[in-house]
């Protein structure tokens, strides 16, 4: 089985007693426990301002699945960001230097994952580890 | 003071993928001043697949729609279970599934009423613990 792990550490001294969290999670897929995702999709891109860019396109094959999403916004100015949709729901924004991970069910085939980049072009850094996908027929 | 978070992923799925590691520190928006506010660490068990608020941003420093934002959301199923999730929603959209021991780290807008939710597939009891830092 192919196997991948994705650990956290979140600490913080904001309270008054330090808070510091782990968290290791074996990714697999939906619904078992003896099976890990065996597929990742992993790109870089510059992200220009003006428009909402699909950074990645649900289908079906991802309905109800465990797919995970990583995605690091690599601008070395943390005035940029990009605003990360969700079938045009905004999650948040993600600034230069910023990380997020999340789990993305496609829910539908609208439920793209989408970013709009501000101030400037953002490179953005991302990895989808998923399973059940595959390639679509050539229309040409 | 500063909050951190460190993410570290490992795979053998492609060959070479060398793995991600990244740490950020948590600050306002758009700037390098830490973050202040904090709901603290909080524990709750779910014993029904009813949908239920994790984050009310009413009750936090709501922000208008163009307010810039650096909050960020911690969720973690600190359940064992692999086979059933607990689905996460902004606003009645869903986010993703949570499974055994997953976590997501999400920034998060605080706009008034895109709540955060949480719902379980079936009515057996899951634990989540979840924190925000927000400004």
């Amino acid at each position: 089985m192919a196997t991948t792990t994705a650990a956290v550490t979140l600490t913080s001294d904001l309270l008054s007693g330090s808070l510091s969290v782990t968290g290791t999670s074996t990714l697999m897929k939906a619904g078992t426990t003896a099976d890990g995702l065996d597929q990742m999709r992993m790109g870089i891109n510059e992200v220009p301002t003006g428009t909402s860019f699909d950074l990645l396109d649900a289908t079906r094959a991802g309905i109800d699945k465990a797919n995970k999403v990583y995605i690091a916004n690599l601008s070395t100015d943390t005035s940029y960001y990009v605003i990360i949709i969700i079938d045009d729901k905004t999650v948040g924004r993600l600034y230069g230097g910023d990380w997020m991970f999340i789990p993305w069910n496609m829910d539908d085939a609208t439920h793209d994952l989408e970013v709009t980049s501000y101030v400037g072009t953002n490179k953005i850094q991302w990895v989808k580890f998923h399973e059940g996908e595959t390639l679509g027929t050539s229309a040409d | 003071m500063a909050t951190t978070a460190t993410i570290s992923i490992a795979s053998d799925i492609m060959a070479g993928f060398s793995g991600i590691s990244n740490s950020m520190t948590l600050t306002e928006a758009g700037g390098t001043t830490d973050l202040q506010e904090t709901t603290g660490y909080s524990r709750k068990k779910l014993s029904s697949a009813s949908k239920v608020d994790l984050f009310v941003m009413a009750n936090t420093s709501v922000a208008s729609v163009d307010t810039e934002t650096g909050a960020k959301v911690f969720i973690k199923n600190i359940s064992d279970s692999k086979d059933k999730g607990v689905k996460v929603f902004i606003n009645a959209v869903e986010i993703g599934l949570l499974y055994g021991n997953d976590w997501m780290l999400v920034p998060v807008s605080t706009v008034n009423a895109e709540d955060i939710e949480v719902q379980p597939e079936t009515d057996d009891a899951t634990v989540l613990e979840y924190v925000m830092f927000y400004q």
